[in-house]
């Protein structure tokens, strides 16, 4: 069976861009525009891999995190952000209370989402 | 066998991190004999450096010294992809066959 992403975040564009750069992968991905609907989906069939976006409306991305890792505490976590120092004040405190995640810049490209994908559900990736 | 440079960047102190960098440290300290200089990044406290590597996910492996430049992205459990991924294979041969590595043509 394939391995299955989810993608949360509340920008379409940007959920078209993973479903898009994926399509050929094999790879089965679901999309939601929030926190809430992110959480209900992993909790009713949980993922192999989770893109989360940081900033939304509603549940915010640490929000989201610390919600998804009361469910699921080994599923990979990527939180979808900009390198912006004054971003990682609520990533660093979650990251201090065991949260476990890892980073993806926005933007990113299709051929970028490939990569930190196969890495994180295949092994280890060069390029 | 030539010394190695390499840069980790990782995500603070997040599980993830850790093994991933206690995976590499037992490459460093195995395979590689000791002979790298390992800085290790955290992108939490300096992202700026990760925008000026152009690093776009963590953790992310540079091999700058000896040529080629090379990238790793995961959590480096896998030592023969990172000794593949690096292409430090060769060298590590031709130390344990007592030749030296050819020359890099710069």
């Amino acid at each position: 069976m394939s391995s299955r992403i989810l993608v949360i975040d509340d920008d379409a564009f940007i959920r078209k861009s993973f479903i898009l750069a994926l399509e050929d992968t094999g790879y089965q991905v679901d999309t939601v525009e929030s926190g809430e609907k992110g959480i209900e989906m992993e909790q009713n069939n949980p993922y192999d891999l989770i893109f989360l976006d940081l900033k939304m409306p509603g549940l915010n991305g640490v929000e989201t995190l610390r919600e998804l890792r009361k469910i699921d505490m080994a599923v990979p976590i990527y939180i979808v952000t900009a390198f912006h120092k004054e971003f990682f004040e609520g990533l660093k405190k979650a990251g201090e209370d065991g949260m476990d995640f890892e980073l993806v810049k926005k933007p990113i490209g299709a051929a970028h989402i490939v990569l930190v994908a196969k890495s994180a559900l295949e092994g280890t990736t060069g390029y | 066998m030539k010394r190695i440079i390499l840069r980790l960047y990782v995500t603070g102190t997040t599980p993830r991190s850790v093994k991933a960098i206690a995976n590499l440290k037992a490459v460093c300290e195995g395979e590689l004999e000791g002979n790298v200089d390992l800085q290790i990044i955290d992108v939490l406290e300096h992202p700026q450096w990760a925008e000026d590597e152009k690093i776009f996910a963590t953790p992310t492996l540079i091999k700058e010294i000896p040529p080629p430049l090379r990238r790793l992205i995961g959590d480096l459990s896998d030592k023969e992809r990172v000794l593949l991924g690096l292409e430090i294979v060769e060298a590590i041969e031709s130390n344990k066959a007592g030749k030296q590595p050819p020359d890099d043509p710069e």
